[in-house]
């Protein structure tokens, strides 16, 4: 008998989700009609591992692709350890055709020929660039030549937990002071290793500081780390755990500041759009959303972006920008930022988020300063962050921190 | 004569042919090792003096990236981190690899348990031993509890976390984790030690501590070179945990980067194959060179 019920329980079942699903396959036949491409064949698409939710939301995507442009089939592969596997492929002239490109690394992959600019394709297909964050795009040209284009992006906000704020009788702060303030009250609320903010050891995070109090360490190719002005922006992010305000996530005992406002070790953190789907899913009962970073002498931060790009080895170029065009294209765009897990590095792209709100973060657009630096930089920065570790574990002075990075930057050729 | 002659004759292409075979057997291996070491050695002392990037040759250095490692500051934190990790670890690693081989060769009940259990750590991913331990060392993990309990007031030390203590603490990890081979090492050693020699030191009256300092130490010695090499090879190799501990900054304060750490960072981060490539060949001079001083130092004879 409740066997009997069971398969009549299945049987219900499929026919309904057949229904749904051929539904749905008709309605996205009639929105995106096979179009007319010479291109065709296989391409290959790889980016680095991000977990199953946005690997999924990849492979739709794809698949809506697919669905549109039926003589080109995707090969969709995360690959781990990807900045390894990613030089290995490119040594045996065996690249992807479409791959993730990180901002970081731009300058240096393009610099040594890894990336294949796209120009011909965006006249040949007038590809409109207009749509595209200026800022976020300037990340990709070279040369006077672009090399890619974002697929998403991210700023640095500010996460605040709405509950102790709410308890330390706050609103958010806007300035650099209020920020101050507000941790002051919160300090009697932290109990254990916790702390109001939480500030990594990170030139990746302290530079929207410095940013904040119009410090610029690279002008014309000629860095300004001893410049007054970048000394005071970071001497603020320094005094925050000097003062006891703030500590390291190593401090905190988390393994990132995202980690600490899920374990409620701080109140405060500088992150960015990465905090979804991971605090959400791993913390859903703590209770926190974006505000825009505090403004010092103006409003600043970083921002980290991505592009889909192609390599002058593609066996397939045409098809490659069929399907970099689709991805950061006004459509491809949407169904991959809709869920909220990416934000849209196109202003045409508009899209209501899901809760919490995307809005403190987007807001950031016109502030924001993409983490870009000229190739050999890499090392600068190790050198940085080991110099700023040294300064939050008082065995260097600021000062002294400053005039270190100075002259490693000054000796990359 | 003749006969002798032929003799001979058969003799010589019976060795030939059992030397063929021999090689036939060893063809596969010996291949291998040419193929995917040798050459890829070689390949790397070619690559250290030119500006090699992912596509190939971009220009030619001569001698530029070993002067380049000479004024480099990220490579001396490197070198002295590197250096001051070998010092402690290789003779930790040896006491205990010793002492945990001369306990589990004693006749012990659950011998085969203990000699498993010690083992274990090196049978165990690396990484997955330094997960588990980056929560036992966090500043509010299970070891700042103990000690919190023993003190009777707080205590949150960052282990990993303080420029302090974080290659500290790897040191101690790996002298725990890499015992267990070092303790089969010895253990293959000590029982090779003819069993006469002890019965005649019994006879002789020599108590244990004195057998042990007086015999099996000194009898020991092939072991020991076997074991400091290894370890010494394995020291200045360091790279996982470091670049686990540090997410590959070599943080805090530069305590956390290693020889292998920063080639690593070089070539991945940096895309320079050239430059990484000769701070390798400097790695692998060193390591040639304390192996070579090892072996005067444990001497010729013993160790053939």
């Amino acid at each position: 008998m409740r066997q009997r019920l069971i398969v009549l329980a299945t049987l219900v079942a499929g026919t309904v989700a057949s229904a749904i699903l051929a539904a749905g396959a008709q309605s996205t036949t009639s929105l995106d009609r096979p179009q007319a491409v010479t291109a065709s064949g296989t391409v290959t698409l790889s980016g680095w591992s991000v977990g199953k939710t946005e690997e999924d939301l990849v492979k739709s995507v794809v698949a809506s692709f697919e669905r549109k442009y039926p003589k080109i089939k995707v090969n969709y592969d995360a690959i781990p350890n990807y900045d390894e596997a990613m030089l290995a492929k490119f040594s045996a002239r065996k690249p992807p055709d479409v791959f993730y490109l990180n901002s970081e690394k731009a300058p240096t992959w393009i610099s040594q020929g890894l990336i294949a600019p796209l120009d011909k394709y965006i006249s040949k297909t007038k590809f409109k660039i207009k749509p595209f964050y200026p800022r976020l795009l300037g990340a990709f040209r070279a040369n006077g030549k672009i090399y890619g284009f974002p697929k998403d992006w991210s700023p640095l906000g500010m996460e605040i937990n709405t509950e102790l704020l709410a308890k330390a009788g706050g609103k958010a702060p806007t300035t650099w002071a209020q920020l101050r303030s507000l941790a002051q009250r919160l300090k009697g609320q932290m109990t254990g290793t916790a702390k109001p903010i939480c500030i990594s050891a990170e030139w990746q995070r302290a530079l929207a500081f410095v940013y904040q109090n119009k410090g610029i360490v690279l002008k014309n190719g000629k860095p300004q780390f001893t410049s007054a002005a970048v000394r005071q922006g970071i001497n603020f992010y320094v005094q925050l755990q000097k003062d006891g305000l703030a500590d390291t996530p190593a401090k905190l005992g988390v393994g990132w500041c995202g980690e600490a406002i899920g374990k409620e070790k701080a109140a405060i953190a500088f992150e960015g759009n990465w905090a979804f789907p991971y605090l959400p899913d791993t913390f859903p009962n703590v209770k926190w959303r974006f505000y825009p970073m505090p403004k010092g002498k103006v409003r600043g931060t970083l921002a980290f972006t991505v592009s889909y790009s192609t390599s002058p080895a593609s066996k397939n170029k045409d098809a490659a920008w069929v399907l970099i065009s689709y991805l950061t294209g006004k459509t491809g765009m949407k169904l991959w930022t809709t869920k909220g897990l990416a934000l849209p590095a196109r202003s045409d792209v508009k899209i209501n988020f899901p809760a919490p709100s995307r809005k403190p973060l987007l807001s950031e657009a016109a502030y924001a300063h993409v983490w870009l630096w000229p190739a050999g930089w890499d090392k600068v920065w190790t050198v940085a962050n080991n110099e700023l570790s040294a300064v939050m574990e008082g065995k260097q002075t600021v000062n002294g921190m400053l005039s270190k990075i100075q002259s490693e930057a000054q000796s990359v050729r | 004569m003749t006969v002798a002659k032929s003799r001979g004759s058969t003799l010589g292409r019976e060795s030939v042919r059992e030397a063929l075979v021999g090689y036939a057997f060893v063809a596969l291996p010996i291949a291998s090792f040419l193929i995917f070491f040798m050459y890829p050695l070689g390949y790397a002392f070619y690559i250290s003096y030119f500006d090699w990037g992912a596509l190939g040759r971009i220009e030619s250095l001569g001698l530029g990236n070993y002067r380049e490692i000479l004024h480099d500051d990220l490579f001396g934190h490197a070198l002295r981190n590197t250096l001051r990790y070998a010092v402690i670890v290789v003779p930790s690693q040896m006491a205990l690899g010793l002492a945990l081989a001369v306990t589990v060769n004693q006749a012990l009940r659950f011998r085969t348990f203990f000699r498993a259990a010690f083992y274990f750590p090196a049978v165990a991913g690396s990484i997955a031993i330094t997960a588990v331990a980056a929560y036992i060392l966090s500043s509010d993990g299970l070891l700042n509890a103990g000690i919190s309990s023993v003190r009777g007031s707080e205590y949150h030390h960052s282990w990993f976390g303080d420029s302090g203590t974080a290659l500290e603490s790897i040191m101690a990890l790996n002298i725990w984790t890499t015992s267990g081979t070092m303790m089969l090492f010895y253990l293959a050693t000590l029982q090779s030690i003819p069993t006469d020699v002890y019965e005649a030191a019994a006879i002789d009256g020599a108590g244990s501590w004195r057998t042990f300092w007086k015999i099996t130490f000194p009898l020991l010695k092939p072991g020991h070179f076997f074991v400091a090499v290894v370890s010494v090879i394995g020291s200045l190799q360091i790279f996982d945990q470091a670049f686990f501990v540090s997410g590959g900054s070599g943080g805090p304060n530069y305590s956390t980067m290693t020889i292998v750490l920063y080639l690593f960072n070089t070539a991945i981060d940096g895309v320079r194959f050239g430059y990484a490539s000769a701070i390798g060949i400097v790695l692998f001079a060193m390591i040639a060179t304390l192996t070579l001083i090892q072996r005067l130092l444990f001497g010729r004879a013993e160790v053939a």
